[in-house]
């Protein structure tokens, strides 16, 4: 084995158990604090957990995982440029602030994460190991918090970026082809750039 | 050289979005290019016979022809030919509308990017890639949906964004069923005795549909697109989008024709049919705002679609493709009608606000009833002959099932009488409605009468097109 392969490998091993957490951790910040820097410094440091994951499947071609992780932070940045211009056409000033309800939320992040925990250790996803099964559930849990609970244009859309996530290190794990691996991150960048296009349209209108 | 027919059917209209984005100063123009290359390219993929070789200048093209991408096949089959034709020449079609309605608009590129992909979709052999690519195209689909220019309305405090949001939420949220569902048949191909993939890929399957067809509970996305979108717009995605997504199912079915054998499908389908025509009848009975009944009347129409697909008989699925046909129009004459009104109820469109103009926009008025009558099924139209074939084929099974799918009709009817009342209501204290009359663009009103009158032509000659649905449909020998 190629010794740069070899001690990614054995990085992204000790790794990826805490980068699971990593996921949760970044996706609790974005649920629970207001502020959109912040949000958008957590969503990028998931993406960079996610990308750590990446190269648990693609331990031979770690440059995938690397453009996955790319690709997310290019999507962090469209939505910074979105949520700047929505910021400056709404005259408000950036403070921190926790989100509106917060033990409505604390209360609906453990439980769902509880759910993920479980559905992972009881649902077996066939041919995904056991960090990543989680990772996926975690993920999918986050989506639908965000989607389920949010007003927000942006916010929606990182569930949605979420529910993708999930999916690809899923269906990579099935099917770790660069067509598919492809298209999946063309409809991420097409949803990112769909999502900063609503959130300045909201503005406009 | 030699051309394979998918490189044509792709790289034309993509080619031409990019030389339409750069005239996007002159809609008509925009307008012409777009529905000429539309038309042209449906036309060719219509009549062109898969086995024969054009030549042109230095080219030679052969439609049936497969191409190959990363050693993935696109290839034009009898069956993709009419889908693509329908989905080509609806959009050419609701280009010519939208000359007039958005200037300027990114529809016109946008729009030919959205029908190309859809059409790979029906093209591609893989259904995991059709997945991916109606996603792409839906998502591509909330660029001209919210167009700052053309928002149909601007209510009070609702976020503008939300038809748009909730339509990439729903389609997204369908994507990982689509695209496991094929990796647990192909699973099961491989351990045959495993039926926990097949049950799983079934309900899989099943769910991500509903959601793509907007069935009850995922059906709030389906109002709200109709409430925000232009006229062209929601024509495009409830007839386009819609049509693509329709054909995909019929592609899954063919592809998997031990899915359809193995799991009750049919029965699945018919339920699913019913409850989103009945329930669509009630929520379209009880509505007060006319962009929500323009919702929930399509709901109703999917349902009866789904419904006709799970009698398991060619006719069903004949009758499916007629209503799929007569679609465009209905909604097309609802829309634009809708516009006008909107326009002089500030924008908004809930009974309060347009009470008595359709003394003053008749024309208007006069298209969303007759849009309306038709897509909820009742004569004069071609939904109608399609509706009566449906509840005479129910009726044979069950009698109960055709009482409850005319039921979910007469609750659009319904609530299309009622908004009529208060289109017609006229002010108690004065003789003559108060407020000017609408300001017709006259192409516009030329557009409504022909539309208007090919929906009456084809209600009185469904002859016309039936004999095309029942060819459609002989290639789906499904269930």
């Amino acid at each position: 084995m190629n010794p740069v392969l070899y001690w990614i490998d054995r990085l992204s091993a000790l790794a990826s158990g805490p980068a699971v957490w990593g996921v949760f951790l970044t996706g609790a910040i974005i649920y629970l604090i207001a502020e959109w820097r912040i949000r958008l410094l957590a969503f990028l440091a998931q993406y960079f957990f996610v990308g750590i994951l990446f190269t648990r499947l693609f331990s031979e071609r770690p440059e995938m995982a690397l453009l996955k992780t790319l690709v997310g932070w290019l999507v962090c940045g469209a939505l910074y440029l979105s949520a700047r211009i929505r910021q400056d056409a709404q005259g408000r000033q950036a403070a921190f602030s926790w989100a509106a309800d917060i033990p409505f939320r604390a209360v609906a992040l453990a439980m769902l994460t509880i759910v993920a925990y479980l559905a992972s250790q009881r649902y077996a996803l066939p041919f995904v190991t056991g960090e990543l099964a989680l990772t996926c559930f975690l993920l999918v849990a986050l989506a639908v918090l965000f989607i389920g609970t949010e007003q927000d244009v942006v916010v929606v859309g990182v569930g949605i970026l979420n529910l993708l996530a999930a999916l690809d290190i899923f269906y990579s794990t099935q099917d770790p082809g660069l067509l598919v691996t492809g298209l999946l991150i063309i409809v991420s960048l097409l949803v990112a750039l769909a999502i900063s296009y609503l959130a300045v349209v909201e503005v406009v209108e | 050289m030699i051309l394979p027919g998918p490189l044509v059917i792709i790289a034309l209209p993509l080619a031409m979005a990019v030389v339409l984005q750069l005239l996007r100063h002159w809609t008509m123009l925009m307008a012409g290019l777009g529905a000429a290359t539309l038309v042209l390219i449906g036309g060719l993929v219509l009549l062109a016979p898969l086995d024969a070789v054009w030549q042109v200048s230095n080219f030679t093209v052969e439609f049936g022809r497969p191409l190959v991408i990363l050693g993935r096949q696109l290839v034009l089959q009898p069956f993709d030919q009419l889908a693509i034709a329908f989905l080509f020449f609806t959009t050419g079609g609701l280009f010519i509308v939208a000359w007039r309605l958005l200037p300027h608009s990114n529809f016109f590129p946008v729009g030919l990017v959205i029908v190309t992909l859809l059409a790979t979709a029906l093209l591609v052999e893989q259904v995991v890639y059709a997945a991916l690519l109606v996603e792409m195209a839906a998502i591509l689909t909330v660029f001209p949906l919210h167009e700052p220019s053309s928002v149909a309305s601007k209510r009070g405090g609702a976020p503008g964004a939300l038809g748009g949001m909730r339509y990439m939420v729903y389609v997204t949220l369908a994507l990982p069923g689509l695209m496991i569902t094929q990796l647990f048949l192909d699973l099961f191909a491989i351990f045959p005795n495993d039926q926990t993939l097949l049950n799983t890929a079934a309900v899989l399957l099943s769910i991500s549909f509903a959601i793509l067809f907007g069935a009850f509970p995922f059906q709030s996305w389906l109002s709200r697109v109709a409430l925000d979108g232009s006229p062209p717009m929601v024509t495009f995605i409830f007839t386009v989008n819609f049509g693509a997504v329709w054909f995909m199912l019929l592609d899954y079915l063919r592809t998997y024709p031990w899915l359809a054998e193995q799991v009750p499908l049919a029965q699945l389908f018919l339920w699913l049919g019913l409850l989103m025509m009945v329930l669509g009848g009630i929520l379209a009975a009880a509505q007060q705002q006319l962009g929500r009944l323009v919702g929930y009347a399509t709901l109703v129409d999917n349902g009866a679609m789904l419904l006709a697909l799970g009698t398991q008989q060619v006719e069903g699925t004949a009758l499916a493709m007629l209503l799929l046909i007569a679609r465009p129009f209905s909604l097309a004459l609802m829309t634009l009608g809708l516009q006008g009104l909107r326009r002089l109820g500030d924008g908004a469109d809930t009974h309060r606000l347009l009470r008595g103009v359709a003394w003053r926009a008749p024309w208007r008025a006069f298209a969303f009833l007759i849009g309306g009558i038709s897509l909820a099924g009742f004569p004069i139209s071609l939904s109608f002959d399609a509706r009566w074939g449906l509840y005479r084929l129910l009726a044979q099974e069950e009698f109960t099932w055709a009482l409850l799918a005319l039921l979910g009709s007469a609750g659009v009817m319904f609530g299309l009488v009622r908004s009529l009342r208060v289109l017609l209501k006229r002010s108690p204290t004065v003789k003559r409605p108060v407020g000017e009359p609408l300001v017709e663009d006259r192409i516009v009103l030329l557009l409504l009468v022909v539309l208007i009158l090919a929906t009456l032509f084809l209600g009185f000659f469904p002859q016309r097109v039936s004999h095309l649905v029942y060819q459609m449909a002989s290639w789906y020998t499904i269930f």
